[in-house]
C-alpha cells in the first residue's frame, strides 16, 4: 500500500530524515535565542573606546572616538558607535577595517550619557563651579552628589507643595468673579514657591564639566544634564559586570528617551503587565464558569455540540480580527454607549469610547478565551466518575461536588489554560496596536493618583515597543540594540510564565493525584 | 457425676450452637415495621427503553446483612442504588413505584435527596478516596452538612476511622494524602467517610471485588461489626461471602427478586430452581 515511500524499502532512511528534521528545528531555535540574546546584551556591555583615524570613501581623512559592538578585531566590518568631529554625540557609523589608518586605546575617553538620553565620548578635563573655580576630576562624585540632592529639593517641592496648591486652587469655584482670599494666599505661596525653585535651579546650573572632544577643542557641559560617566577602556572585569548590571537596572527601571532608542522600557513592561492582570481578571472566571456550564450542565445536544467545535475554531481567528472587532465594537458601539450614559458631562471627549488599556484587556480575554475553555473542558473530562458518584453519595448537591471536588482535581488543567492565555496575550502585538498600545504613553495606567487604577488610558506594551523599534532602526540604527534587549526581555517574561506554569500544575498535580 | 457435667456441657453446647445458627431470624416475609429498615412497593426502573427492575416487592430487615446475588446485569446494582436514588445521576432513568424509609417514601418529589444520601452511606466497587488528605476525606460530608466546629469534627473523624477499623493505621498520618493508603485501606477510609455521617443504612456495592483475599476478610468483619450500628446491604459475584456474612439474601435474576429469605435456608435448601441452578454453579 505504501509501497511509494521510501520506508518499506530502507527504514533506516525515514528515522534519519525525521532526525535530521529535529535537528534543523533545534538549531534554528537555537540560533534564534542565540542571536536575540547576543544582539540583546550589547545594550548591558561597555567594550573599549579607542581612538579611530580613517578615510572615507571621498579619500579625506577623519579621526574619531569610536567604540567596536564586540571588541575590536582585525578585520572589522560593521556599524561602530562612534563620537565625530561633526557632531559630538554618539552616533552609528559603518567603518571596514581597511579604512582604518592608525587605532590607538584610549582610557581616558569617558562614555557620557546625559539626563536626555543621549550619549557622547569625549575626554572630561576639569569641573568648573560656580566661582569659576577649577576644580579636579576627583571630586567628580562629590558634585554630582550635591546635584542630585538639589534635584531632590526641587522634586519635593513640586510634588508636595505645588500640588497641593493646584488642590486649592482647583476647588475654588471658577464662576465668582472676585478672587477670595483662599485664593489669593495660594497664588502668593506659589508665586514664592516658584522664585525658590528657581534658585535652586540656578544654583543646579552653575556647576559644569569642561571636557575635550575628538579634535581637542574644549566644550563645557552643565553638570545637572549628565546622568552618568563611565571610562570604558578603564574598567576591570568586576566594574564592567557592575556597570553591566546597572544598566540593567536602569534598562528596566527608567523611561525610554530619544524616540525610544535609548534609556529604558519601565511603561512598556509595566503596560504589559497590567494588560496581562487585567486580561487574566476577566478571562479566568469567564472561560473556567463557561467550560463548567457547557461540559456538567449544559444539555448533550446538537447546538451545544456545535458551540463547542466553534469555540475550539475561535483559537484559528486572526488576531487582527479581534482587534477590529474591539476598535470597531467595544471601544466605539459599547464605549461610546457607555460615555453616553455615565461621563455626558465630559462629551465629545471620550472617556471609555476611545482606546485604552482596558478595551485592550478585554479583547485579548476574547482572543484568549477558546484557550482557557478548551483547557478546562479536558480538565473536566479526566475527572474519574467515581469521585464524583462518591460525593454525590455522601450527600453533596451537583453544585457542591463541582465545586469542592471536580474543579480541585482540573485545577492543574485549568491553570494550564490560563497561563498558555497569558503567555499569548503577553506576546500578541496586532490587536494592540489598535486598542491604545502608543509608542510613548506619558502615564501609566496605574499610578498613586485617585483612583489609582485608570483604565480609560492608554499604554505601552513590550510587543508594540518591539515593533516600533523594528521600523525605527531603519531610518535609526542605534536602538537596535535596544530592540533586540527589549526582545530578550520578553522571550525572558515568557519563559518565566512557562517555568511558573509548569512548576504550579506540577505541584497541584501532586497535591490533587 | 462426671458423666452428668459432660451432658450440661453438651446442652450447653447445642443452645450455642442454635444461637449460632440463628435459627431466631424472623421470616423476610412476615417483618413487622419495627423490623423493617426498607420497604419497596411495586418498584419498576428503566433506563431510557430498557426496563431494568421489574415489579419489585420486598423488605429489608433492620440491623441486619442483607446480600444481593445474581448475574452481571440482573439488576442488583440498580436496585442498590434505588435506596439512595443514585440512578438518577443517568439522565434517561425513570422509575415508578414506592421505596419506604422510616415511613418516608423517599421516590417522592417532595423528598430531600442531599439528605437522604447523607443517612444512607453508599461504597462503591472500586476505592474512590478524594484526592485530599485523610482527614479532609473523612470530614467532608460533615462540612457539607455545614459542621464546622473543630473539635467536633475531631471526634466525628476518629470515631469513624476506629469504627472503620482503620484508625490505629492512619492516626499518625491524618494528614497525608489518601491517596498513599494501599487499596484495603482505602476501601475502609471509604466506609469511614460514609460512616462519619452516621447512617442508617449502608450500601456496599461490590466492595471486595477490587480487593485482595486477606483484605477482603478485614472488610467482611468490619461488616458484621457494623450491623449493630446500621443495616448492612451488599452486593456481591462471591457466593461464599454472601453466605459468610451475610443474614438474608436475594437472588436476583433478569430484573427480579427470584428468591429472598434467610441465608442459611437460600444456601441449603433453595426453593425455587433458578436459585438452585445458580448457587450450584450451573450457569451464571
Amino acid at each position: 500500500m505504501f509501497k511509494w515511500l521510501p520506508a518499506s524499502k530502507n527504514h533506516s532512511f525515514i528515522v534519519n530524515l525525521c532526525a535530521f528534521c529535529t535537528t534543523l528545528l533545534l538549531l534554528v531555535l537555537l540560533s534564534l535565542l542565540a542571536f536575540v540574546f547576543t544582539k540583546g546584551s550589547g545594550y548591558f556591555l561597555s567594550p573599549p573606546v579607542y581612538q579611530v583615524s580613517y578615510k572615507d570613501d571621498n579619500g579625506k581623512q577623519h579621526i574619531v572616538f569610536a567604540q567596536f559592538p564586540s571588541g575590536y578585531s582585525e578585520n572589522f566590518s560593521g556599524r561602530v558607535t562612534a563620537s565625530t568631529e561633526n557632531t559630538i554625540y554618539q552616533a552609528q557609523l559603518p567603518l571596514h577595517s581597511r579604512q582604518i589608518s592608525n587605532i590607538e586605546k584610549r582610557s581616558d575617553v569617558a562614555n557620557i550619557s546625559l539626563i536626555d538620553g543621549r550619549k557622547l565620548f569625549a575626554v572630561p578635563q576639569h569641573i568648573r563651579s560656580s566661582k569659576d573655580l577649577k576644580v579636579s576630576l576627583s571630586e567628580l562624585d562629590k558634585y554630582l552628589n550635591i546635584i542630585d540632592d538639589i534635584r531632590e529639593e526641587i522634586d519635593e517641592i513640586k510634588q508636595n507643595e505645588l500640588t497641593e496648591i493646584d488642590k486649592i486652587l482647583a476647588s475654588v469655584d471658577k464662576s465668582s468673579p472676585s478672587i477670595n482670599p483662599i485664593q489669593q494666599s495660594a497664588l502668593l505661596k506659589y508665586q514664592s514657591l516658584q522664585k525658590t525653585i528657581a534658585e535652586l535651579e540656578n544654583k543646579r546650573d552653575t556647576f559644569s564639566l569642561n571636557m575635550a572632544d575628538v579634535k581637542g577643542e574644549s566644550i563645557a557641559i552643565v553638570l545637572a544634564d549628565i546622568h552618568s560617566i563611565s571610562f570604558p577602556s578603564n574598567m576591570t572585569w568586576i566594574g564592567k559586570i557592575k556597570h553591566a548590571f546597572n544598566l540593567l537596572w536602569l534598562f528596566l527601571s527608567e523611561n525610554p528617551k530619544q524616540s525610544n532608542t535609548a534609556g529604558g522600557i519601565f511603561p512598556a513592561l509595566f503596560g504589559t503587565v497590567v494588560m496581562v492582570l487585567l486580561m487574566t481578571l476577566i478571562v479566568a472566571p469567564f472561560g473556567v464558569l463557561s467550560a463548567v456550564y457547557i461540559h456538567e450542565y449544559a444539555p448533550n445536544n446538537l447546538l451545544v455540540t456545535a458551540m463547542r467545535v466553534c469555540i475550539s475554531n475561535m483559537a484559528a481567528v486572526p488576531a487582527i480580527v479581534y482587534g477590529v472587532f474591539g476598535l470597531g465594537f467595544l471601544v466605539y458601539v459599547v464605549g461610546g454607549n457607555i460615555d453616553a450614559l455615565f461621563f455626558s458631562d465630559a462629551l465629545p471627549a471620550p472617556t471609555m469610547g476611545a482606546p485604552s488599556i482596558f478595551w485592550a484587556s478585554v479583547t485579548m480575554a476574547l482572543l484568549t478565551l477558546p484557550v482557557v475553555i478548551v483547557a478546562t473542558d479536558e480538565g473536566l473530562n479526566r475527572v474519574p466518575q467515581g469521585l464524583r458518584k462518591g460525593s454525590y453519595a455522601l450527600g453533596a448537591t451537583k453544585s457542591e461536588t463541582i465545586w469542592y471536588t471536580v474543579l480541585p482535581i482540573a485545577s492543574p488543567s485549568i491553570i494550564t489554560g490560563i497561563i498558555l492565555a497569558i503567555a499569548r496575550a503577553a506576546g500578541e502585538v496586532a490587536p494592540l496596536m489598535l486598542l491604545g498600545a502608543v509608542r510613548f504613553a506619558p502615564q501609566l495606567p496605574v499610578d498613586s493618583e485617585f483612583p489609582f487604577v485608570h483604565l480609560e488610558r492608554q499604554f505601552m506594551h513590550l510587543g508594540v515597543f518591539i515593533y516600533d523599534g523594528a521600523f525605527s532602526t531603519q531610518i535609526n540604527p542605534q536602538g537596535a540594540s535596544m530592540m533586540f534587549a527589549t526582545c530578550s526581555l520578553l522571550l525572558l517574561v515568557v519563559l518565566f510564565l512557562n517555568i511558573v506554569a509548569v512548576t504550579l500544575r506540577a505541584r497541584l498535580r501532586e497535591r490533587y493525584q | 457425676m462426671h458423666d452428668f457435667e459432660n451432658v450440661t456441657n453438651n446442652i450447653g453446647d447445642i443452645t450455642f450452637m442454635l444461637k449460632l445458627f440463628n435459627y431466631d431470624k424472623p421470616n423476610v416475609y412476615q417483618l413487622s415495621d419495627e423490623q423493617t429498615a426498607i420497604k419497596v412497593n411495586n418498584l419498576n426502573l428503566s433506563f431510557g427503553e430498557k426496563p431494568v427492575l421489574r415489579d419489585i416487592n420486598l423488605r429489608i430487615p433492620k440491623h441486619q446483612i442483607t446480600a444481593f446475588i445474581g448475574q452481571s446485569g440482573c439488576g442488583k446494582s440498580t436496585l442498590l442504588g434505588c435506596f439512595n436514588r443514585m440512578n438518577e445521576l443517568a439522565t434517561d432513568c425513570k422509575v415508578s413505584g414506592e421505596v419506604f424509609i422510616n415511613k418516608r417514601n423517599i421516590n417522592s418529589k417532595k423528598e430531600n435527596v442531599s439528605r437522604l444520601r447523607a443517612s444512607v452511606g453508599m461504597v462503591f466497587q472500586k476505592p474512590n478516596p478524594f484526592p485530599m488528605n485523610i482527614y479532609d476525606n473523612v470530614s467532608y460530608g460533615l462540612r457539607l452538612q455545614g459542621l464546622k466546629e473543630r473539635r467536633k469534627m475531631d471526634d466525628a473523624v476518629e470515631r469513624a476511622l476506629v469504627d472503620a477499623a482503620l484508625w490505629e493505621e492512619v492516626k499518625d498520618r491524618l494528614f497525608e494524602p489518601a491517596s498513599i493508603l494501599s487499596g484495603g485501606q482505602q476501601q475502609r477510609l471509604v466506609i469511614a467517610r460514609a460512616l462519619a455521617l452516621e447512617p442508617e443504612i449502608l450500601l456496599l456495592d461490590e466492595p471486595t471485588s477490587a480487593l485482595d483475599p486477606l483484605t477482603t476478610l478485614i472488610i467482611e468483619e468490619l461488616m458484621v461489626e457494623l450491623k449493630k450500628r446500621c443495616t448492612v446491604i451488599i452486593v456481591t459475584h462471591n457466593m461464599q461471602q454472601a453466605s459468610r456474612v451475610s443474614d438474608y439474601t436475594a437472588f436476583m435474576h433478569q430484573g427480579e427478586v427470584v428468591e429472598f429469605s434467610d441465608s442459611d435456608t437460600l444456601f441449603t435448601m433453595p426453593q425455587k430452581k433458578k436459585t438452585e441452578d445458580y448457587i450450584t454453579g450451573r450457569y451464571g
